[in-house]
């Protein structure tokens, strides 16, 4: 048990001596998770509302290839993505392989169904009626998108910071894409993963410290900003 | 706004569930009267009023408005409210005031038009609250105070006083006969409630398992000799 103890010792030391490689590891994982999930938004958003409100033939279908595609294991994707980054693949030539674009790349493919299915999922129920109810009130279309957005703002925070923890938090998908290039390449959980090979606990459990607070940090935020809005009436 | 519907037939899943042909294939909903759509659970009802608030397509038939067909136009001057309505996760001022603010009416304008209603409606205590958390009775008066906001040509309520208290239907009645009577607007409500009917509608149409069965003045459904209305006029009276 001492070394579970002193590695929340060494931890805490090592989180307070503000080491570089330690800040420049957690800077580059916030850097390639926020990318990933800015971009999972921006394309899980607009496409979890439309395939939310619209009823067509197959949604049934589509739905249960989100659910799917929701929990694909990261090294899965990381795998497909290595093929299609290798210097061999179709996307070969664009050197991508081992780079933290690599990493967005792979981590974007990872949190968007995830930020989508989300967004599908409650778009489906209540977006619905907000549109049939706005189209009642004379909303046009841009007004609608609009309603849209500010009705499922607090659904569409949740997804992003659900997408925001899925990849911050997944290891598979980055160590292929990424290698865990040291200086250039490695993250928070490959750092973990890597170091805990090597039975350096205290490394280990610092880092994990630092993802833990960065999740209760972000979970936080949500809470303030979207949640506790929502409970300002409730009393 | 003049509304008149011709031979309209839905069919929904391989099944009809509205089908207006022989006497009645052509109903008339004349514009400045509150006509009244009644029948039994199951008999078209929603189905008719959906197709004629141009919120669901008929498979085959056609609805006029004064004459035109359905267009965006037309289609902005009508609304739409039912007895479970979906009000926006806003305040109930904010709700009222929506449909003005997309018609970019200027901010006094807003507050004065939407005072007015929160007070017509009793519900000036309850403005700043979010019309979330609200009694199924205040939900629908807030719904139908945001529905006349923008003085509507035409208004389209589903059971709009179900499950509300006396208090809160008397106000709705009120309000909708006083839009009837100053600003003539038209009027097409379902309800269960024939009472209800006889107290606000000028005019009446019964429905059955997707036919129309009766389409006239109120009072000349007590002379119409027909099981299914006498059934359902004898369960009213009790």
């Amino acid at each position: 048990m001492d070394y579970i103890l002193n590695g929340f010792v060494e931890a805490f030391r090592l989180i307070f001596s503000f080491d570089p490689e330690i800040i420049q590891i957690v800077l580059l994982s916030l850097f390639v998770s926020f990318s990933a999930t800015l971009y999972g938004t921006l394309i899980g958003v607009p496409l979890g509302i439309a395939l939310g409100i619209h009823h067509f033939r197959g949604k049934k279908v589509v739905s249960r290839f989100l659910y799917t595609f929701m929990s694909f294991p990261p090294v899965i994707i990381g795998l497909f993505t290595a093929l299609f980054l290798a210097r061999s693949g179709p996307f070969g030539q664009f050197q991508l392989m081992y780079t933290p674009t690599a990493m967005i790349i792979a981590q974007t493919i990872l949190v968007t169904p995830v930020i989508m299915g989300i967004v599908f999922n409650h778009a489906s129920t209540s977006g619905y009626e907000v549109v049939q109810t706005g189209k009642t009130l004379g909303a046009r279309r841009w007004d609608i998108l609009i309603l849209l957005v500010l009705e499922l703002k607090a659904v569409i925070m949740i997804a992003l910071v659900t997408g925001f923890g899925r990849a911050i938090s997944e290891v598979g998908a980055v160590m292929i894409v990424g290698g865990n290039i040291r200086g250039f390449t490695r993250v928070m959980t490959t750092f973990i993963a890597m170091n805990n090979n090597m039975g350096q606990y205290s490394v280990s459990i610092a880092m994990g410290l630092i993802l833990m607070s960065i999740s209760f940090f972000t979970n936080s935020l949500l809470y303030h900003f979207i949640l506790g809005d929502q409970n300002e009436y409730r009393d | 706004m003049n509304i008149e519907t011709s031979h309209i037939k839905k069919i929904y899943q391989e099944k009809t569930v509205l089908s207006l042909d022989g006497q009645f294939s052509d109903l008339l909903f004349e514009s400045g009267k509150i006509h009244g759509i009644i029948g039994p659970n199951g008999s078209g009802k929603t189905t008719l009023m959906k197709i004629i608030a141009g919120l669901i397509a008929p498979s085959s038939g056609a609805v006029l408005y004064n004459g035109q067909p359905l267009c965006q136009d037309i289609f902005s001057e009508m609304t739409y409210s039912t007895h479970t309505p979906t009000l926006f996760s806003r305040s109930v001022y904010q709700n009222i005031a929506y449909p003005l603010k997309i018609r970019k009416q200027e901010k006094n304008a807003i507050d004065q038009t939407v005072s007015q209603l929160l007070e017509e409606f009793e519900i000036d205590d309850i403005k700043d609250q979010s019309a979330r958390h609200l009694s199924g009775g205040e939900s629908q008066k807030i719904a139908l105070a945001r529905a006349l906001s923008f003085s509507p040509k035409a208004l389209f309520l589903d059971e709009p006083t179900a499950n509300i208290d006396p208090k809160s239907i008397q106000i709705i009645e009120a309000a909708l006969q006083k839009r009837n009577r100053e600003q003539g607007l038209t009027i097409i409500i379902i309800t269960h409630n024939l009472s209800q009917a006889f107290r606000i509608c000028n005019h009446l149409t019964f429905l059955d398992q997707g036919s129309c069965l009766f389409s006239d003045r109120p009072e000349k459904i007590m002379t119409t000799s027909h099981s299914t209305i006498d059934e359902f006029i004898s369960f009213n009276r009790f």
